[in-house]
């Protein structure tokens, strides 16, 4: 198949078709670009995230429900996508290839495909996030939360003294506010894990 | 230009060239590349609150609002109200920035903060009934009113989004404003768009 199309392009070429290979080229560009940029976009959306598969559907998206970042005073929500798909163009497509690893499994290993099996891993995959997260300075958090544009004086007194003491200890957003949108696993929380770099993935850095 | 054109003829029409083919697709990334880049680029803050010395006096008035600096620091810039987040309408609303330019370049007609304030109603009213027009599309991108949580809010915002609900208000009606300084005459709720003109 491939051979004969660009057979096909050859005698166009020599056939002193050329402008309309050079336009084809063009099509084909802006039309895959399109697709790549869409599926991106349609990849990030709360119903393909938090309903594709029933890993994902009968544990965290249940769990989010009703917690700060889905309901709230005002409405405006954080979705699966914000807190753990980087928002930078290279660093998301780094994180898209690890989707790879999703499809694997679901399809071959089935490693969380029942309530048990996914309460027995939420430590080790909690953990995950949180070194991702410590790793980056919480920078998806961050993304939506801007720091400069805090108003301590909106906030109680408890969250103004944490917040002062946080920045003097170099601490992260999800330092305190972990197990925020999702249950929050045994064992010790981000505070007392030691960062590995190596357990950093590649999207988190980039 | 022509002689290029002929140039890349001659190297393409070399029989079983796929040069032409190539160079069309890394002509055709580039552009949609760029074009895409711009559209991002073209609703930053950075971009629409300084580029121009007309749109700074908003800026400023935007500065400390609670959609600038609030308890979260969960902001809303300039593009996340004023302009539409579907494709097909934003490119539809980046057209709209030759008007800008037009106005900028040739026109004046808000270069001075003088003549900003005598168009200031006339600006507000074009942007309430686009609002109204579109029941504040550009709100609800953000604010999802079915997971807003009444328990959360005041005693007050409870009743009167109850009653608005009941008259069919949508939320420019009440909250306008809010980020710009409120220019004096009838406000949202005293115009029709289907009287008003449609932008």
């Amino acid at each position: 198949m491939p051979k004969r199309v660009f057979a096909k392009v050859r005698r166009l070429v020599t056939g002193n078709k050329a402008s309309t290979v050079l336009l084809a080229g063009f099509a084909a560009a802006v039309v895959g670009l399109s697709l790549f940029g869409t599926s991106m976009i349609y990849t990030g959306t709360e119903q393909f995230c938090a309903n594709n598969c029933h890993e994902m559907a009968n544990n965290n998206t249940r769990e989010f429900r009703d917690t700060i970042h889905d309901k709230n005073r005002t409405g405006v929500r954080a979705t699966c996508a914000d807190c753990h798909v980087p928002h930078a163009p290279v660093p998301l497509y780094i994180a898209k290839m690890g989707a790879l690893n999703d499809l694997w499994s679901h399809h071959v290993t089935h490693s969380v495909d029942t309530p048990e099996k996914f309460d027995a891993q939420r430590p080790m995959m909690a953990t995950r996030v949180w070194t991702y997260m410590k790793g980056n300075d919480s920078r998806e958090c961050r993304f939506c939360h801007d720091e400069s544009k805090m108003d301590p004086e909106k906030q109680t007194e408890m969250a103004k003294a944490r917040h002062t003491k946080a920045k003097k200890e170099k601490l992260t957003c999800v330092d305190c506010h972990y197990g925020i949108a999702h249950k929050v696993p045994e064992g010790p929380g981000p505070q007392e894990i030691e960062v590995d770099k190596s357990f950093i993935p590649r999207s988190a850095i980039f | 230009m022509l002689k290029v054109v002929e140039k890349i003829r001659a190297v393409g029409s070399r029989p079983g060239s796929l040069v032409v083919l190539v160079l069309g697709l890394i002509l055709g990334v580039a552009f949609f590349g760029s074009a895409g880049s711009f559209m991002v680029y073209a609703n930053s803050e950075k971009f629409c609150a300084t580029s121009c010395h007309e749109m700074s006096f908003l800026a400023v008035e935007h500065k400390d609002t609670i959609h600038d600096k609030n308890r979260t620091g969960v902001r809303a810039t300039c593009n996340d109200c004023h302009v539409p987040h579907g494709y097909i309408p934003n490119y539809l609303a980046k057209l709209g920035l030759f008007n800008d330019y037009w106005g900028h370049f040739v026109t004046h007609s808000i270069d001075t903060k003088e003549k900003f304030e005598a168009k200031r109603y006339e600006l507000a009213k074009k942007v309430w009934i686009y609002m109204k027009d579109t029941d504040s599309r550009e709100c609800r991108h953000c604010h999802t009113t079915a997971k807003m949580d009444p328990e959360k809010q005041t005693d007050k915002a409870k009743v009167r989004h109850e009653k608005l609900r009941t008259e069919g208000l949508t939320c420019i009606d009440c909250h306008f404003g809010i980020a710009h300084a409120e220019p004096s005459g009838p406000g949202p709720k005293e115009i029709f768009p289907a009287t008003a003109a449609k932008i």
